[in-house]
């Protein structure tokens, strides 16, 4: 058995043993978002629009992930819209930044990598880079839009008659606290990733100025940001939608 | 007087965020004319002419336009400051090596002599503004909506920035050979300030702390006993970027760091709700602890799954491409650009979920119930 098997079925095995049917469900929507990332891909390879590709599959994994997740339906379809917005807002900031900062492609240091290959792709690179910003945010804000929503829920559970003003507040508070360890998910996934480039930096001694104006980091860098702006904006977006969606149904009673 | 200061301490209160964005901004605009600053000298790019655009084709059927553009532009600092200079570029339109160049951009440059005359070509693009704005905007968001809680997650972000370009130095000078036991260490400090400055000082923090820890742990020891059962097949180090040193060990550095926010973020969230439900209810029994602890580590583990999986696998999309379009098989693109991405956000999905009966067990030995730890000692 190949490693990757032998690790998927034991995450499938601990999932269950600790979740049930969530923990099903957990691995379920972990190996569709693979198939979909890799779709997403090939899709690519054969000349399909790398953004319009990438806004498809984001909404299609943002629904698997909040779906899937959640339980209460009405927080989850709040959490979903909530969202489908982050991602958009976040496709308009993403598009002119990476026009802006030209991260595209590969840098000096992927020389080894592009060995013997040919670079005559006609595929626009830009795009991809723009894709692959948009894909890396997906998880963090389908979790923050899941954390918001789940909160807000449980409030609204515990207290059915709160004022929509004190609902708000309170799920900036929720917001609050989640964001300092979000901050940190996000910033040791993406630095883990790359420790391997801050090493070579270090070790070819690059000035201050070299780093701060390398492709690879640059890009990386800012793929952090966009997620870090991503979840920050998840927060009163998905407050709120829920605030909207409470004094709709209060409207209805 | 008391008065007056105390409405002074509330207008700072409110407005302080907005003196960060103002001052941010200012500093953003300072890095937009930091020219000075570079000793490479800098060209700005005055305009630009197309001078020719061919169809090019390589032997896999893809098809590109190479395209040559004329660049004048005028050198911005150094001695060669104010002097005008053309400069020719060629680019594939895909742009995934060579790049192509607009109006109003500022570009470094390599500069060679000869006699009286100035010839260059273009090292890098000056991409320092943008990063700068986008570090602003992220700041000025986080700071105006969030206030306080953003402000420390600002600095636990700050904090652990310095930190890891310190063991990254650190290891540099060890060339590389311990560098399993400086990072696997700094995971551990990295826990305890992230923790200290997001909970502060207290036995709610030491719990998640011990979690976090453990949960990391696991993760990895899990991960070195499967790779020895199957003889680490389908794991191809050999793909690793930039590496600079034995990949193996720098892989599992990687992996820990990687899944060490996540799992702190999760103990967190579980203990922080398990003591708020003790508060809510003190006289709850250690069993039903465990059992609300389960159900809440259950609701959260797969998103965090997910966060962790986008990040890591994401990023191998542009080399995946270009693998997919040098006519590689997809099985062969994925092993070589994709499946150390995948191992790694298994193995902190395995993390992920295991922490969850460690936090709760940990709490539940700790607040509840009559023959709890924690009764004891008092």
């Amino acid at each position: 058995m190949g490693t990757i098997t032998a690790l998927g079925l034991l995450l499938l095995i601990c999932m269950v043993a600790v979740g049930g049917t969530q923990g099903l469900q957990a691995w379920i929507s972990l190996l569709f978002n693979f198939g979909a990332l890799f779709f997403a891909m090939v899709l690519m390879a054969f000349h399909f629009s790398p953004v319009l590709v990438t806004l498809v599959t984001g909404i299609i994994v943002l629904a698997m992930t909040i779906f899937l997740g959640g339980n209460d339906s009405n927080s989850t379809m709040v959490a979903f819209y909530a969202s489908v917005a982050v991602l958009i807002l976040l496709v308009i900031l993403i598009i002119p930044i990476e026009h802006w900062a030209q991260i595209q492609g590969f840098g000096q240091e992927d020389s080894e990598d592009l060995e013997g290959m040919s670079t005559i792709l006609g595929i626009s690179y830009l795009n991809v880079a723009i894709s692959t910003a948009i894909l890396s945010t997906l998880g963090a804000i389908a979790e923050a839009a899941i954390a918001i929503a789940a909160g807000l829920a449980e409030i609204l559970e515990q207290h059915p008659k709160i004022t929509l003003k004190n609902l708000q507040a309170a799920g900036f508070k929720v917001g609050s606290q989640i964001i300092g360890t979000t901050f940190n998910t996000l910033f040791f996934g993406f630095f883990g990733g790359f420790l391997a480039l801050f090493i070579w930096f270090a070790g070819v001694h690059y000035s201050l100025g070299e780093i701060l104006n390398d492709k690879i980091l640059v890009g990386e860098v800012l793929m952090v940001l966009f997620s870090m702006m991503s979840v920050i904006a998840t927060i009163p977006l998905t407050t709120w939608a829920m605030v909207a969606s409470e004094r709709q149904a209060r409207k209805k009673v | 007087m008391i008065i007056g200061a105390k409405q002074t301490h509330s207008l700072w209160q409110r407005w302080w965020p907005y003196l960060v964005v103002i001052l941010g901004a200012l500093l953003v605009f300072g890095v937009a004319h930091d020219d000075q600053l570079y000793q490479t000298p800098i060209l700005k790019i005055q305009s630009v002419k197309q001078i020719s655009s061919d169809k090019q084709s390589d032997q896999f059927n893809n098809e590109d336009r190479q395209v040559e553009q004329e660049l004048d532009g005028v050198i911005t600092n150094g001695n060669d400051k104010g002097k005008k200079l053309k400069i020719e570029n060629t680019y594939l339109k895909s742009q995934a090596t060579t790049l192509g160049y607009h109006r109003g951009q500022k570009v470094f440059l390599t500069v060679h002599h000869n006699r009286n005359r100035i010839s260059a070509t273009i090292s890098n693009l000056k991409r320092d503004t943008a990063l700068a704005f986008t570090v602003w905007l992220t700041v000025s968001l986080l700071l105006v909506l969030m206030r306080f809680s953003g402000l420390m997650a600002l600095t636990s972000v700050i904090v652990n920035g310095v930190l890891f370009w310190l063991a990254v130095s650190w290891n540099t000078h060890t060339q590389g050979g311990i560098v399993l036991a400086i990072f696997g260490g700094l995971a551990i400090v990295f826990a305890a300030l992230t923790l200290l400055i997001v909970i502060g000082f207290n036995r709610q923090m030491l719990m998640t702390l011990l979690a976090t820890i453990g949960g990391t742990a696991i993760a990895i020891i899990v991960a070195l006993a499967v790779f020895a059962l199957t003889h680490e097949r389908g794991v191809y180090y050999e793909s690793m970027q930039y590496v600079t040193q034995l990949p193996r060990p720098l892989f599992l550095a990687e992996t820990i760091l990687g899944s060490l926010g996540a799992v702190m973020d999760e103990s967190t969230d579980i203990i922080a709700s398990l003591m708020a439900l003790k508060t809510e209810k003190p006289d709850i029994s250690a069993k039903q602890i465990f059992k609300s602890g389960r159900q809440i580590g259950g609701e959260i583990m797969g998103p965090l799954v997910n966060v962790l999986f986008f990040i890591f696998v994401a990023e191998t999309l542009p080399l995946a491409l270009l693998f997919l379009k040098n006519a590689n098989s997809w099985g062969y693109t994925f092993n070589m650009t994709m499946s150390l991405g995948v191992v790694q956000s298994l193995i902190s999905g395995i993390g992920i979920v295991l922490t969850i009966p460690l936090a709760c067990g940990i709490t539940s030995l700790m607040i509840g119930g009559h023959k709890s730890w924690g009764r004891l000692q008092h």
